[in-house]
């Protein structure tokens, strides 16, 4: 099989190749085309076939990570929407929960309010109402009211119209007749209906949810069909998927008609990325550390696979969003993160970055404050030769002149100043790690840190140490992380209902018909997608809580009949992951199945390993000594420390702290103390010392 | 006591002790919010977690939850170290300590805290300590809001004085027996206690942790600079302004109903006296207590709080500000002036359970005195809440739940008011219609914006809300509200907000009947509905002053008819909905 990876950032598109036979994988960098991105991805898969040789009608699979949606919803810039809504409740995206997002702020903005994803004007009421039991029709749809509200959204020229009824997640009919009727009236337009998109309870997350669908759908479709055309008159004929925020990969068509499940594509390639590096390396429990230049992304990867966020923890520029996605913790952290002091006097690191242009003040691209970047130079730890492979000049006297500054405000050395950045930084990180272990039960001393990204292997080890994590993992090609994580995925589709059912009265009747039935409706969608029978995977959960609360675990649950005995034993793992999660169960208390959920995967071809070459001997790979400051004891010491090319060192060679591994996208730091050797399969492990 | 070295400490570790101790909040309140029972925590976040320090200053507080809550923890150890004192009782580890005594630093009766004594290698070193509004406290009548007509401290139902629901790690299970005796709805209160204290417990455990990794010492000169820090702050803004005395008067519905003259229209005088870093908050002229109705409010606690946020939110702005530390050394260079015997600092045993709505006024108010001298960082007058108890009865005991109606803000230089959104000192969110009708008798019939009403200013008031709740079974429900009376103020041209309102429409009755703001426990039959409707912010600037674009914008929306653009806005929109602009002008000129 011949495999492309493609993802697309802000700044650079990456492209990786694998040929799955020959065990062959090439690598490529072409900048993102902003203006329309699938031009960059073209561009990149067909100077990639033309450096290696490869016919590019052969390529079998693209696959794909995008920003479209994401974009469209942090920069507002989406399709002009129209809502069909319950009589009575018009503004539920407007009001939201009614809180603030800040508790102390007279002239914030609250999100909803100030940026709405369909104007009130646009929102139209039709008389319909469904209630809490199932098949309770309080109020029958009134279908002429719907005609009559398309036409007007159709002469208003709104492009995309979403459906947010109360109750469809326990009876969608209403919905799904209104949708018909839009078709009829209004084909070009673009539908969604909330009890589609997520048919769960909670009628300001789930209405949201739908619009954002609604308001990024018509771009991402048209991107998808540009790509695809695109695909095509080049000669690339390769069957295309695009990666969703569930981690697993779906079809242009699903992806047309529910982008908002893109909305985390990029990131989730990333953590699948430090997943396979993992697997590489024969490691289950994994910390996996994407650093860029504004920001930090943390996931966690455990025995069960890499850990998904609940329904309600996610959020994308402000707006609440209900649908799987991998957790991904984010925090802004990165090499652009600017050092200040702020009124009260205290030194801070970030959130605020400087961005890539003008970027830290060592790019010479004007930049005037200091950065975490800017302390990496003043440290040695960045090198001015050899940054960027080479290909980009580091100013070592514009990076001393903004840390002496700081310095002098902080009455500091130059060296306490830069190392200072770096510590407050380091423990910001380490903080978010910790909010993502501890605080869950997961105890960091069983992880490795996977490091990747421009800057996350200048930070790991120092990281790691904080958490008394004992290994970092340094995947071959850190800085096309995400590419890489594109080639290990499978097509994967979740499907949800919610089912509130008390352990104190189980209709098993009722439970096993409706994962009956959402699994029929996973298989058919797969069997659709061309996958064979014997190539699918089925696997159950649930939400559950406690009767009475409000936040849910999730709980795996047997294929199958399900029965009092299987499902007692579910109910034992739910106390077991409450006590995990918070520290504490109430064993006398009844459990609520919230909601129920099938995740279906069909398999996908993916990247096959493949050794290094081994000719090379360590000094082969040294480049020079340098001098560099480390944090020894509390004491900031001048150690002589050692460059290597990453590419030039050995297999299985140990090599020691201090030193420094620089490779074309991304630098590693080694401090005293801490051994690293390169594996097999290309990964540099290195071993925390004390 | 323990001798509190000070250490010098460079800045680099005071942040890192600083993110530590944030990081302990954050993770009590995620773990308090997601264990809790009842929506009033859950889902209102009416709750509060912080770590205190041995003399008693808030170290860090969870940012995720109410203000009201987390805020006056300090007050509940000083009241819980106070009884204890009187009472020759000692700390011990393991020891959990119960404590709701508005006279003591409780907020109110129904804000219990749990407070746990940290013990570093054999010394008392801080404390760890979960507040939370619970649904019922054993008041006379059902739920723990709208007790409107408590007479006294004893009618508000259990008040705990620093009672040991653990001692020194053993359950005193009589109490834990007293509670389930004498609470309605006894297991989803005790289910939320219990979430309290392990919350509280992982706080403690995080607290020991922290000085393990830095020492003693370390941390207890790391935490004075940080209070340095928010002192230092606080003080920088208060320099800004002018030296001087800035008075505001504000009212409060009281009992409209009612034929006393000393139980309506409430006054709530505020002068702020600005003296270089120092300020001075002075209440005098506030109308005395009201002796048997519980509209009174706790001085700490309640007071305190109110003035306290609602400085910070204005001089402090973290739209501006960016997040810093919430902790004790922040309110250091504010004095609070209250006289005894006022509704801003009552004498025992006189009422406070139903003292909300009170403390908003006096955050209002204190902004509308601030406006005169930053007028760029306050909003216009701001609505009030409603809050409502609905109960029932079930299986020979009660259902009881309590709905949070949202109040909105005035316009603010440049942007337009919050609409239908949490105020002030409260910042809850409302239950889901469908979680509501889930487990519930209760239908939520409308939720949804008022239309055509909003008050006209350069930037206009927020917008209320309109909410209908229908009783599916018998029950009855009371409402502690206010702002049926007194409209939010207009500022610098700006016109007056409008009023909230409650009536009930009854399936016997044709028309509904208008309700008082504050009404005690009422029966309601099934078919039965009540309408709140939300007040509105107040207007701010002169509204012939609006972008023509924005009114219109507004007109298209449903928040003004066409007529109140050309009256109160002199703006002329066409049949075909679009600004004539030159009209307008003609209009703005006159």
């Amino acid at each position: 099989m011949k495999l492309f990876g493609v993802d697309v950032g802000g700044t650079f598109t990456d492209v990786i190749y694998n040929d799955t036979e020959k065990r062959m994988t090439a690598i490529h960098k072409v900048p993102t085309t902003l203006e329309d991105p699938s031009n960059g991805v073209v561009q990149g898969i067909l100077e990639l076939c033309e450096r290696q040789n490869i016919e590019k009608s052969e390529i079998d699979h693209v696959f794909h990570g995008t920003t479209i949606a994401t974009n469209a919803i942090l920069e507002y810039d989406g399709a002009k929407t129209g809502m069909l809504t319950t009589e009575g409740y018009r503004d539920i995206i407007h009001i939201g929960r009614h809180q603030r997002p800040q508790n102390h702020s007279i002239m914030q903005d609250i999100p909803w309010q100030a940026r709405p994803l369909v104007q009130r004007r646009n929102r139209l009421a039709v008389a319909e109402r469904m209630g809490p039991a199932k098949d309770q029709i309080i109020k029958s749809l009134d279908e002429d009211q719907v005609r009559g509200a398309v036409a007007t959204l159709k002469e208003k020229g709104v492009d995309s119209i979403i459906v947010n009824f109360l109750f469809s997640y326990i009876n969608p009919s209403h919905e799904q007749r209104a949708k018909e009727i839009i078709e009829e009236e209004y084909p070009e337009a673009f539908v969604t209906i909330s009890s589609e998109v997520s048919p769960q309870f909670r009628e300001f997350e789930r209405f949201t949810t739908a619009s954002i669908n609604g308001f990024v759908g018509p771009k991402v479709k048209h991107y998808i069909q540009n790509l695809e055309h695109s695909l095509k008159d080049n000669g690339i004929s390769a069957e295309l998927h695009i990666m969703a925020s569930n981690g697993g990969v779906a079809t242009p068509k699903t992806v047309s008609e529910k982008p908002v499940n893109t909305l985390l594509s990029g990131p989730a390639a990333g953590i699948l990325g430090g997943a396979w590096a993992g697997e590489l390396t024969n490691r289950q429990k994994l910390i996996t550390f994407d650093v860029g230049g504004t920001s930090a992304d943390i996931g966690i990867i455990t025995d069960s696979g890499y850990s998904e966020s609940s329904a309600r923890d996610t959020w994308i520029a402000g707006y609440p969003v209900m649908v799987p996605m991998i957790d991904i913790h984010t925090i802004g952290a990165g090499g652009g993160s600017i050092a200040h002091i702020d009124e009260g006097g205290a030194f801070k690191v970030g959130p605020r970055s400087a961005g890539s242009r003008p970027g830290p003040a060592c790019y010479g691209h004007g930049g005037l404050k200091p950065t975490v970047s800017d302390a990496n130079v003043v440290l040695g730890r960045i090198d001015e030769h050899n940054f960027l492979g080479g290909e980009m000049s580091i100013y070592t006297n514009a990076a001393y002149k903004v840390i002496d500054e700081l310095a002098e405000q902080l009455e500091l050395t130059r060296e306490r100043t830069a190392e200072g950045i770096l510590q407050i930084m380091n423990n910001n990180m380490a903080n978010a790690i910790r909010e993502r272990t501890i605080q869950k039960g997961e105890d960091p001393r069983e992880f490795s840190l996977v490091a990747f990204g421009g800057a996350g292997p200048l930070h790991a080890v120092d990281v790691a140490k904080i958490l008394n994590i004992p290994e970092v993992i340094i995947p071959l090609y850190p800085g096309i992380n995400s590419a890489t994580g594109l080639l290990t995925t499978d097509l994967k589709y979740d499907v949800i209902k919610t089912e509130f059912m008390l352990s104190t009265n189980m209709d098993f009747e009722r439970l096993n018909q409706d994962y009956q039935t959402l699994e029929s409706q996973l298989v058919n969608q797969l069997k659709e997608d061309g996958v064979a029978e014997n190539e699918i995977q089925i696997h159950r959960s649930a939400d559950a809580r406690y009767a009475g609360q409000g936040y849910e675990l999730r709980i795996e649950l047997p294929s199958g009949n399900l029965n009092e005995e299987t499902i007692s034993e579910a109910f034992t793992s739910f106390h077991e992951s409450h006590k995990g999660e918070y520290g504490h169960n109430f064993l006398e208390s009844p459990i609520e199945i919230v909601n129920i959920r099938v995740t279906g995967t069909g398999y996908m071809p993916k990247i096959e390993k493949q050794a290094i070459n081994h000719e090379f001997q360590l000094e082969d790979a040294f480049l020079k000594k340098g001098e560099t400051i480390f944090n020894i004891n509390g004491n900031l010491e001048k150690v002589e420390t050692k460059f290597y090319q990453r590419e030039k060192i050995p297999g299985d060679t140990e090599f020691h702290g201090p030193c420094i591994v620089l490779q074309k996208d991304t630098t590693t730091v080694i401090p005293p103390g801490c051994t690293a050797y390169i594996e097999e399969f290309g990964n540099m492990i290195i071993k925390v010392g004390a | 006591m323990t001798q509190l070295k000070t250490k010098k400490i460079d800045p680099i570790t005071v942040q890192v002790v600083l993110g530590a101790l944030e990081n302990v909040a954050v993770e009590m309140g995620h773990k308090l919010a997601r264990m809790a029972y009842s929506s009033i925590i859950r889902e209102s976040e009416d709750f509060g977690c912080a770590l205190v320090d041995i003399r008693g200053q808030q170290l860090c507080e969870s940012t995720h939850s109410t203000p009201l809550q987390s805020g006056p923890i300090p007050g509940y150890i000083k009241g819980i170290r106070q009884i204890m004192e009187e009472r020759n009782d000692a700390f011990h580890p393991g020891d959990v300590i119960m404590h709701n005594s508005p006279y003591h630093g409780a907020s109110h009766g129904p804000d219990v805290g749990f407070c746990i004594p940290v013990f570093y290698k054999d010394e008392l070193i801080g404390f760890s300590v979960t507040t939370a509004h619970h649904l019922d406290i054993g008041s006379s009548t059902p739920g723990s809001c709208g007790i409107v007509d408590a007479v006294d401290a004893y009618a508000e139902g259990l008040q705990f004085k620093a009672i040991k629901v653990y001692d020194k790690g053993v359950k005193n299970r009589y109490v834990w027996d007293l509670l389930m005796d004498n609470i309605r709805a006894p297991k989803l209160v005790v289910g939320d206690m219990e979430a309290q204290i392990a919350a509280a417990k992982i706080g403690a455990q995080r607290y020991i942790e922290i000085i393990e990794k830095f020492g003693l010492d370390t941390v207890v000169a790391a935490s004075e600079e940080l209070m340095h820090y928010s002192e230092k702050m606080m003080r920088e803004a208060i320099k800004k302004l002018p030296d001087g005395e800035y008075s505001a008067e504000g009212y409060l519905d009281g009992y409209l109903d009612s034929d006393d003259p000393a139980k309506k229209d409430l006054k709530i005088t505020v002068t702020v006296k600005v003296n270089g870093s120092d300020m001075i908050v002075d209440l005098t002229g506030t109308s005395p207590q009201v002796k048997d109705r519980p509209v009174n409010m706790p001085l700490m606690g309640t007071v305190d709080i109110a003035i306290y946020l609602t400085l910070r939110s204005i001089m402090l702005d973290s739209t501006i500000y960016g997040s810093f530390p919430q902790n004790s050394g922040l309110v250091r260079p504010i004095q609070i002036i209250a006289p005894k015997g006022t509704l801003c600092n009552p004498t025992f045993p006189a009422p406070t359970i139903a003292r909300f709505n009170s403390g908003n006024i006096v955050a209002d108010t204190l902004m509308k005195a601030l406006a005169q001298v930053v007028p760029h960082q306050v909003s216009a007058g701001v609505g009030n809440l409603q809050v409502v108890a609905f109960s029932g009865e079930k299986d020979e005991n009660y259902w009881v739940y309590m709905d949070i109606m949202e109040g909105s803000y005035g316009g603010r230089y440049g942007k337009d008011g919050m609409d239908a959104v949490d105020t002030l000192y409260a910042n809850t969110r409302n239950n889901p219609i469908e979680d509501i009708e889930s487990h519930y008798p209760l239908r939520v019939e409308r939720y949804e914006l008022k239309d055509n009403e909003c008050a006209p200013g350069k930037w206009r008031g927020g917008i209320g809300s309109v909410r209908e709740i229908s009783f599916l079974a018998d029950g009855s429900f009371s409402v502690e509200a206010d702002g049926h009376k007194f409209a939010p103020w207009g500022f610098d041209g700006g016109k007056s907000g409008s009023v909230g309102s409650l009536t009930i429409q009854e399936s016997e009755r044709e028309e509904p009947i208008k309700l008082p703001s504050k009404l005690p426990n009422r029966i309601a039959k099934a078919g039965s509905k009540i309408q709140l409707t939300g007040p509105g912010g107040g207007g701010y600037g002169n509204a012939y002053e609006r972008d023509p674009d924005k009114v219109l914008s507004d007109y298209l929306d449903g928040f003004i008819p066409k007529e109140k653009a050309l009256e109160d806005y002199g703006v002329f929109i066409t049949d075909s909905g679009k600004v004539d602009y030159d009209k307008t002008q003609q209009l703005r000129k006159r």
